[in-house]
């Protein structure tokens, strides 16, 4: 049996591919719904949505696909927890509806995404301030507007469907900020010439957004909040809610666990190593999707097709030049630590301050990450750096003059659990023999 | 600093300790580690200061000792690594006659150990299951951040002349005629007419290359950690099976739980014993059994979620005791090492004897038990 973790789109299109090519397939996904990130939508009313989704007809043909094959059973609000590999045989540890399962397979295939990745800036915890993918899921998964006057802002194609739809669902855009220049767009002209459908992606955005008379501001980014206005290159904007984002952070857990060889992407983001086959190091593993490297949905189902053994080299390849071009045109800009002071917090979970970490450094001798966590508790709260993490490898790293280590990157982004279980339910697995 | 009076290698909370001790008596001290300060085993433990899971004889001896002179190094070098008298409770889950048998025997030895009954037991622990009805309370037993400690007590050594170099592996010990001249590092060599070898889970390795031998291995250990929670455990709170565990050399597994809060609202479960090497993996079956014998202890805690599990190497030696003092084979070679699971405790009690060995001070107790000499004179 093969385990597909993770129902976005690169976990859909390999369950659909293995299940035509008449494998038995689990798919396991920790919503309810399926279509993760990208495709998360109401309970009942997918149909009604079409607005908030742009290749909405793709998405309802896999999902037509996988809910109609009878080789594939499906698990929601089901979480892998922990997993394990012995004599060639997986076995995942599975959280379903606060219960705990054992899953046993012969083959896995990571399709656990990514997530927004935050930068801190002074008033970045503020009650109003999310990221743009927090601001979508509630839009998309709960149908709420989460305020009427909104900042959206980072950098990346992401931010753009963010205030489309929240235009679209009665929300004032107050100002839309690219902080990379368009004349950067020069450095992926190829990836639009091999990926024309590219075009009349961005081309639909950019319709929505000029019906909503929204113009993106570029080279602007959002320098501060304080309740009730963002301050972007110094001027004042009045807004409710600001929505700032910086790309994606791919989550490795369940990869880091079964010792899968990580590797660091251009950018700095750490991504599953996969060879040709979306095959990691471990045999028998594969990886699809946003884990692999941040490529966005195209990309992610051809993963997923191969991951299943399906054909998809050529198309891989185009895509995976887009993504590439894209990593060029929106970097993080690097003055970002210039925007913070002493008292901006760092690590929103236990509260630390750049000053924590900066005397970290400067009068305990923190030299990483690593070791400034153990002196100021960054990131050991909640969400075990996931937020932080990065960020506070790139202050200590800055402050000593040097560049943070590939090593050190990959040891950020191990994770030695990859979800909630509670001690109760762990304590109870004795009794079930696992 | 090329020359030093004394080198300590190991920037451990063991090492931190030593070099604070030897500045203080008037030494030149010049540190070396290979990784960051706290990088071992240090940063992979936890910070309990405890005499109450030790037996009388020289560990405990040197435990009490220990124990107050944290509090001294607090008053040192200042109030910055969360250091506190926080007390601990043993329980028994079914016969508390033998844990009743060794309280007396520690109160003789100078420990504080109160027998608590069942109103008074359930008062200092509301949350504690109703089945046990008697515990052992020890006001002593303290606790600490031992990576704040260890790089607050270097700190403190660098602003009392020491030195500290990071980054720096140490691949010799140079000696002529028997006698330590200095090390050879990753970031060139420096002399020293001695060397403190507080590696120690690798303090086996350092001897090695100083033509001499100490058998010290990794004993693994997890410990969970829960998403933070209101205050529902007040002190550190043992299963009478943990004092067991402690003393035993079966290589098996062995998990018995102590429990407690943190400052930050999490709460600790450790600690898993086994000697399997320097094996890092995962072990699913290890974290159940922590999780059912905590939930056991604390119903309450079932609902709390896991929030991480993580796992240090214990250095241990055979007869569980640690190895403090001069190397027999090589002289100018000092160990301090092999503190199992009671380094952070020790770490003060053991600077504080080799400091008295080294500058010729009576020490204040009988160090032969933790000498090195007992594995390597007269053992075949
Ligand atoms: C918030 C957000 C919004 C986005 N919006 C857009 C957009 O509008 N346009 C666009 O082009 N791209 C968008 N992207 C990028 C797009 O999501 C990705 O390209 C695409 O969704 C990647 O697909 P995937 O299958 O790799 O992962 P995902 O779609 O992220 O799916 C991963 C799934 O795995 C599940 N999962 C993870 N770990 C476990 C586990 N241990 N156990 C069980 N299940 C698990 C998750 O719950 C999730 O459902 C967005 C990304 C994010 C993070
Ligand atoms: C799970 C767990 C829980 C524990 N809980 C407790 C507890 O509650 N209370 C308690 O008292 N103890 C506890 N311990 C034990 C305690 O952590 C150790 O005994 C103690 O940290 C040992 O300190 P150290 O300074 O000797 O070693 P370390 O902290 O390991 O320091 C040794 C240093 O030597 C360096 N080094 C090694 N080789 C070289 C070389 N060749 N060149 C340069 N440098 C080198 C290493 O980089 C390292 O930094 C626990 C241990 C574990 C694993």
């Amino acid at each position: 049996m093969i385990a597909v973790i993770g129902a976005g789109p690169a976990g859909l299109s390999a369950a659909a591919t293995a299940a035509e090519r008449g494998e038995k397939v689990l798919l396991i996904d920790s919503s309810p719904r399926l279509g993760g990130q990208y495709w998360r939508h109401l309970p009942s009313n997918w149909n009604d949505d079409r607005s908030l989704h742009y290749d909405f007809s793709k998405a309802q043909a896999l999902f037509d696909r996988v809910l109609t094959n009878p080789l594939i059973t499906r698990h929601s609000n089901a979480h892998v927890w922990q997993a394990e590999k012995n004599d060639g045989v997986f076995t995942l540890f599975v959280v379903r509806d606060g219960v705990e399962e054992k899953v046993i397979a012969d083959k896995v295939i990571l399709a656990t995404g990514a997530y927004d990745r935050s930068i801190p800036f002074p008033g970045w915890t503020l009650p109003g301030v999310m990221t743009p993918g927090a601001a979508q899921a509630m839009l998309k998964s709960h149908g709420v507007l989460v305020g009427k006057r909104v900042v959206v802002a980072g950098t990346g194609p992401f931010i753009l469907p963010v205030a489309a739809g929240l235009a679209d669902s009665g929300a004032e855009i107050v100002g839309l900020y690219e902080a990379n220049n368009p004349i950067r767009w020069l450095l992926n002209l190829h990836g639009f010439i091999l990926n024309p459908s590219k075009i009349a992606e961005a081309l639909y955005y950019m319709k929505k957004l000029r019906k909503h008379r929204i113009s993106i501001r570029f080279g602007k980014s959002v320098d501060s909040t304080s309740k009730g206005f963002a301050t972007v290159n110094g001027k004042r904007v009045d807004c409710d809610v600001v929505a700032v984002g910086w790309g994606f952070v791919p989550d490795l857990s369940l990869a880091g666990i079964l010792g899968a060889q990580l590797k660091v992407d251009g950018d700095g983001t750490v991504v599953v190593a996969v060879d040709s086959h979306q095959e990691t190091s471990v045999p028998g593993l594969f990886a699809a999707g946003e884990s692999t490297g941040i490529g966005g949905s195209t990309l992610s189902m051809i993963e997923g097709v191969i991951a299943a053994g399906g054909k998809g080299k050529f198309a891989r390849w185009r895509a995976q030049v887009f993504a590439r071009g894209l990593q060029r045109v929106y970097p993080v800009p690097t003055n970002w630590q210039a925007k913070l002071n002493d008292q901006t917090i760092i690590c929103r979970c236990e509260e630390v301050t750049l000053g924590d970490i900066c005397s970290s450094v400067d009068e305990l001798g923190a030299e990483n990450g690593r070791t400034a966590k153990l002196f100021t508790r960054a990131g050991m709260g909640l969400c075990q750096g996931r937020v932080c993490g990065r960020n506070v490898s790139e202050i200590v790293a800055a402050k000593r003059a040097e560049k943070v280590h590939d090593s050190e990157r990959m040891g950020g982004a191990q994770r030695p659990t990859a979800g909630p279980i509670s001690l109760g339910e762990l304590g109870d697995g004795l009794q079930k023999k696992f | 600093m090329q020359t030093a009076d004394a080198i300590v290698i190991g920037a451990g909370i063991v090492g931190a300790s030593c070099a604070l001790a030897l500045t203080n008596a008037g030494l030149k001290v010049l540190v070396l580690d290979r990784g960051p300060v706290a990088g071992g085993t240090t940063g992979a433990g936890e910070g309990n200061i405890l005499v109450s899971d030790k037996d009388p004889g020289p560990e405990l001896t040197l435990a009490l000792r220990s124990r107050d002179l944290w509090f001294e190094m607090q008053a040192d070098v200042g109030d910055s690594f969360e250091l506190e008298a926080k007390g601990g409770i043993v329980v028994a889950r079914l016969d508390d006659a033998p844990l009743k048998a060794f309280a007396s025997k520690q109160r003789s030895a100078e420990v504080d150990a109160i027998e608590v009954g069942d109103k008074e037991l359930h008062e200092l622990e509301p949350h504690l299951t109703r089945d046990i009805t008697s515990g052992i309370l020890y006001p002593q037993d303290s606790q600490c951040q031992p990576m704040l400690a260890a790089a607050h007590v270097l700190q403190t050594v660098r602003q009392r002349g020491g030195e500290v170099v990071t980054g720096a592996t140490v691949t010799s010990i140079k000696t002529v005629d028997g006698k330590v001249v200095g090390v050879e590092t990753s970031k060139g060599s420096y002399s020293s007419p001695i060397v403190v070898n507080a590696t120690g889970t690798w303090a086996g390795e350092i001897a090695q290359m100083a033509g001499s031998h100490l058998p010290i291995a990794p004993r693994k250990g997890f410990i969970l950690v829960t998403a933070p929670a209101p205050k529902l455990i007040h002190h550190k709170v043992y299963d009478s099976d943990y004092v067991a565990n402690v003393a035993s050399s079966d290589a098996d597994l062995q998990t018995s739980t102590v429990v407690e809060g943190t400052r930050a609202g999490t709460i600790l479960i450790g600690a898993s014993r086994e000697r399997i090497g320097f094996d890092g993996r995962m072990n699913v079956d290890i974290l159940r059994r922590l999780a059912a014998q905590a939930t056991s202890l604390f119903p309450i805690l079932r609902d709390i979620q896991l929030l991480r599990a993580y796992r240090g190497f214990r250095p241990y030696a055979p007869d569980h005791l640690p190895v403090i003092g001069e190397d027999a084979l090589v002289s100018g070679l000092w160990h301090s090492a092999g503190h199992e699971g009671a380094g952070i405790g020790l770490a003060p009690g053991s600077a504080h004897l080799i400091t008295q060995q080294i500058t010729g001070v009576t020490p204040f107790m009988d160090s032969t038990p933790f000498s090195p000499r007992r594995f390597q004179v007269g053992v075949a």
